[in-house]
């Protein structure tokens, strides 16, 4: 009885700090997203996206989103202003390229979902919860921000005319990773 | 009204035919794809009427006898192929068309193709006196 108890607690032992070890399910960003950001004016998308998304209903303690714009991938469907949203005075996407979003905790709502965390863009760090729902292997978000919070254009002279507070429409359909 | 409409009607014709083989060659060359928002019917229709309405302008004065306001008509037609292109550099193409900083170079030429293509032709359709 004693030579097989050791192996016996060995074996018990690795497999309850298996739980331990748990994660949630890691997802693929799969083909078809969507990053649509509207206003009076201005209105566009991001046509390139990544990131790792770790998301489980029944984990919220062990998802999480460390997910990437680029900016330069900015389409307004125009081309003049496509240039100027990368210049200086906008998201600066030479020294900027990226749009950066990690969230540190997500909770279960009414409605759905939270991702509480930091929205780095140009080079500006803001706390910032995005709401979301999952349904159909795909994340649907939607969020306002102020783009004068991340200096992105100014409210002054000529940068006046574009909207400060732009709506953001995310879908992201997922495949398991 | 006969010659006024032959020479809208080939003109027509004509600058669909030059901007029919520029689109191709401007798509084709750049890889650009536009077809959503100019193609050939469209480019065909639009170098017809603008064609046709500028018949329509020239027999309008030679019905009244002011054969001497066509160079006046002619600067305006100028001025107005010239004022039209404001209308390319400035719209905003639906989102999922890539490289919209392409679509100006595409369409502002066409935009003086109708007036060329009237202009060219007028010494064929010129009353012999």
């Amino acid at each position: 009885m004693k030579k097989i108890f050791f192996p016996l607690a060995i074996a018990a032992t690795i497999l309850f700090s298996a739980f331990t070890v748990y994660t949630a399910t890691t997802w693929k960003i799969a083909e078809g997203y969507s990053i649509k950001f509207t206003s009076d004016d201005p209105a566009g998308v991001f046509s390139s996206f990544k990131g790792d998304i770790a998301f489980d209903a029944n984990d919220l303690g062990g998802s999480k989103f460390d997910v990437t714009i680029d900016v330069n991938s900015i389409n307004m469907g125009n081309g003049m202003k496509n240039s100027k949203a990368k210049n200086e005075n906008w998201f600066n996407a030479a020294k900027y390229p990226s749009i950066k979003f990690t969230s540190s905790k997500i909770t279960k709502t009414a409605t759905g979902y939270e991702a509480v965390g930091t929205l780095d863009m140009k080079g500006v760090q803001k706390p910032l919860t995005i709401p979301f729902t999952f349904a159909n292997n795909t994340f649907t978000g939607s969020f306002s921000i102020n783009r004068i919070d991340y200096g992105v254009g100014t409210d002054k002279g000529m940068d006046s005319h574009a909207s400060s507070i732009l709506k953001v429409d995310v879908s992201v359909p997922v495949t398991k990773g | 009204m006969k010659k006024t409409f032959l020479h809208g009607i080939i003109s027509g014709l004509l600058a669909s035919a030059a901007g029919i083989i520029y689109f191709n060659i401007y798509q084709n060359t750049l890889g650009t794809e536009f077809n959503k928002i100019v193609n050939i019917r469209s480019i065909a229709g639009v170098s017809i009427i603008a064609c046709m309405l500028i018949a329509l302008s020239y027999w309008v004065l030679e019905k009244f006898n002011k054969d001497k306001w066509k160079g006046i008509l002619n600067v305006l037609i100028a001025l107005l192929s010239f004022a039209s292109i404001i209308s390319p550099i400035s719209m905003s193409l639906p989102f999922d068309i890539k490289n919209p900083e392409l679509f100006p170079g595409l369409v502002i030429p066409m935009h003086f193709f109708p007036a060329l293509a009237f202009f060219t032709l007028v010494p064929f359709f010129k009353d012999k006196k």
